[in-house]
């Protein structure tokens, strides 16, 4: 069986538009995930905290300002993925082809 | 041929089981005709998926992964199908009823793990691997030892989710239609290794896509009725709720679920990681045809389970407001008094099929049930596929033969492993009869989070991962899951009958997560062996195919024998 030499591994690993597709890709994948993260469990943490906070009236109406906030997250989370997945698309994809097409070359 | 004879056996056995013990049907409202009749469309449906499927089995690729060619938007609902499980859809709306605002945190701690899914899971799998999460696990590590413990703590993880689930479903029939719980436990037993048997992914697949579309236009219809009863108010309904419901406006604020700091964030920890490693969640990403297709299918999946996120809370505050001012709904003692969640007819885990039958009548309710039915066949022949796939791909073909069993030969194995596995399940789900169902769902999620997940996210994201530290996590973590719970309160306490928890509590994830990070490290690290060495070596050419492996199709062979 062919093997993917040392010397091939080394030379895609210095392309630079694969180190462009990695590190971009790396930032948007660790950036959203900390973001996802960060936004789940610091709600959970507001809960212990400031509970009474939460069940206030948000705006006058009649929902709490809690229950607002989770509709809040729950639209959010759909975003985040909604934009992983289009930067994906219209970025990554169309890099990833180019880095293909210059190392079939 | 042993398929259409039992194909056929089924048609007659099912109606004729459902009809003679229809009887003393359904609490106090007598046997529900309309319910059992779409009940058995939907069966019926379901049977003549499998039957069409049956053809795509002949294949490896076809029995595991339906040929790697289901669409982004099908895959995307089968794996909302797949993840919307009963627990979901009766659990959390239950939850909800019985807590008000603690329940939608829980939804909310599902969904969050979706994202998570995405960023991190969902393309490197579909770039690494072909059949399952443990192809990935293992690219570049040693085969037998990595894939043994991938398997066991898939199967650990699919044991006890499925005995959640079959739980839940016996409960459920035995209370819509007045059959035995062994029967109805049996019942779906039977049906769920037939999907699996004959028709494989593909049979998989598209009863889990049905079972999405029907959830979603149900729980839709439900909750447009529910606010339609509430002036389309969600202020008005949340109103109602709070001045009838025993524990006041404080179901409007979160409470004890989540109010005690660790416990909250162990649950977090389960409820967000946990899914990141579910077999049967991560085996579908392995039936599109890449990672662009992968990506794009978890999409659809967190936008589906998003809007039933919104869903949920509704009919959980709706069934509040309106059955707990009706005490036709409860068991009522003979002083007239009830309790307002517990003596709920059926228990609080009938809430929306209750709910539904306020709103419309036993049409809504036939619906409803029967929709509440099919979700749990579909996640029941998910989870016995991920599981039959683990025997059959995992132990038997890649361990025990070493990658050179014959296709037939490993379709074979998978086909009885997916009968041993369902005749184990239904026996402990009978065993287990009175087990609570919420507690057998987490101890799958706590299992996952803290043995699949680790192992994999470290082999594929970390250089340093060896074999040794692999197989020291995803052991460590493994063991360290099962022994907590066993030591909290809810099962030393309440099963056992200790006086006192030994672990204060009640999910573990906080403790065994980390301890699997910290044996995967710990035993990596300290790893001075040659194969060692050459493990970390080949992380590069495994680190260019996660990246850009479907799109270096040409060079593929070479990239995979360079990391074996």
């Amino acid at each position: 069986m062919p093997q993917l030499s040392p010397d091939r591994t080394r030379q895609i690993l210095a392309d630079s538009a694969f180190r462009e597709l990695v590190s971009g890709r790396a930032r948007l994948r660790w950036g959203l995930s900390i973001l996802t993260l960060v936004m789940f469990f610091g709600f959970i943490a507001l809960i212990s905290t400031a509970k009474a906070a939460l069940g206030a009236s948000f705006a006058g109406s009649a929902m709490p300002l809690g229950f607002a906030l989770a509709l809040l997250m729950v639209t959010a989370i759909v975003a985040f993925t909604g934009f992983y997945v289009l930067r994906s698309n219209a970025r990554f994809d169309a890099l990833a082809r180019s880095v293909n097409r210059e190392l079939c070359r | 041929m042993i398929a259409r004879s039992l194909l056929i056996a089924l048609c007659f056995a099912f109606p004729s089981v459902a009809m003679a013990q229809g009887a003393p049907a359904a609490g106090a409202r007598g046997p529900d005709w309309i319910a059992i009749g779409m009940f058995l469309v939907i069966v019926a449906v379901t049977l003549v998926i499998t039957w069409r499927s049956a053809g795509s089995t002949r294949s490896k690729a076809g029995f595991y992964t339906a040929g790697h060619a289901i669409t982004p938007l099908q895959n995307g609902l089968a794996t909302a199908g797949d993840f919307l499980s009963a627990a979901a859809f009766l659990g959390i709306s239950a939850l909800v009823y019985a807590n008000g605002f603690d329940g939608f945190i829980y939804a909310l701690g599902f969904l969050t793990g979706w994202p998570i899914v995405l960023f991190l899971m969902s393309e490197r799998m579909r770039n690494l691997g072909s059949y399952t999460f443990a192809d990935a696990a293992a690219f570049r590590l040693q085969r037998t030892p990595v894939r043994l413990v991938a398997a066991t703590g898939s199967l650990v993880v699919v044991l006890f989710y499925l005995i959640a689930q079959l739980i839940g479903a016996g409960k459920v029939i035995q209370l819509l239609f007045g059959i035995n719980y062994i029967f109805a436990v049996l019942g779906v037993g039977v049906l769920m290794i037939f999907y699996v048997i004959v028709g494989g992914m593909q049979a998989t697949t598209w009863v889990q896509i049905t079972k999405a579309v029907l959830l979603l236009c149900g729980g839709t219809l439900l909750a447009l009725a529910a606010l339609w009863h509430f002036d389309f108010s969600l202020g008005r309904l949340l109103g109602a709720a709070s001045s009838i419901h025993p524990k006041g406006a404080a179901i409007l604020v979160p409470g004890g679920l989540f109010a005690e700091p660790v416990s909250a964030i162990s649950l977090g920890l389960a409820l967000v990681f946990g899914t990141a490693g579910l077999p049967h969640i991560l085996m579908r990403f392995f039936t599109v045809r890449d990672a662009a297709a992968a990506r794009k299918s978890v999409f659809y999946a967190t936008a589906c389970i998003a809007y039933f996120c919104w869903i949920i809370p509704v009919l959980g505050f709706a069934a509040a407001a309106i059955l707990m001012a009706d005490p036709s709904y409860f068991n009522v003692a003979a002083s007239g008094q009830f309790n307002k969640i517990a003596d709920l007819i059926g228990g609080p885990n009938m809430a929306s099929i209750h709910l539904a039958h306020a709103m419309g009548g036993p049409l809504l309710l036939g619906f409803i049930s029967a929709v509440a039915f099919a979700t749990i066949l579909a996640v029941v022949a998910g989870l016995t596929l991920a599981g039959a796939s683990a025997v059959s791909h995992d132990i038997y073909g890649q361990v025990l033969a070493g990658g050179k069993a014959s296709e037939a030969r490993e379709l074979l194995v998978s086909k009885i492993s997916a009968v041993a596995i369902g005749v184990v399940a239904v026996l402990l789900a009978y065993a287990f009869e009175n087990q609570n169902v919420a507690f057998m769902a987490g101890l799958a999620l706590s299992v996952a989070a803290s043995c699949n997940f680790p192992v994999l996210a470290m082999a594929m994201f970390w250089r340093g991962t060896t074999t040794r530290g692999a197989v020291a996590g995803g052991i460590a973590g493994l063991v360290a899951s099962v022994v907590l719970v066993v030591l909290s309160k809810t099962v030393w306490v309440a099963v056992l009958g200790f006086p006192t928890a030994l672990f204060p509590y009640d999910n573990p994830a906080l403790i065994s997560m980390p301890l699997a990070f910290l044996f995967v490290w710990l035993f990596s690290v300290t790893d001075r062996s040659e194969r060692a060495a050459r493990e970390r070596e080949a992380f590069a050419a495994q680190f260019i195919q996660s990246e850009i492996g479907t799109a270096l199709a040409s060079e593929r062979p070479a990239l995979a024998a360079a990391a074996s």
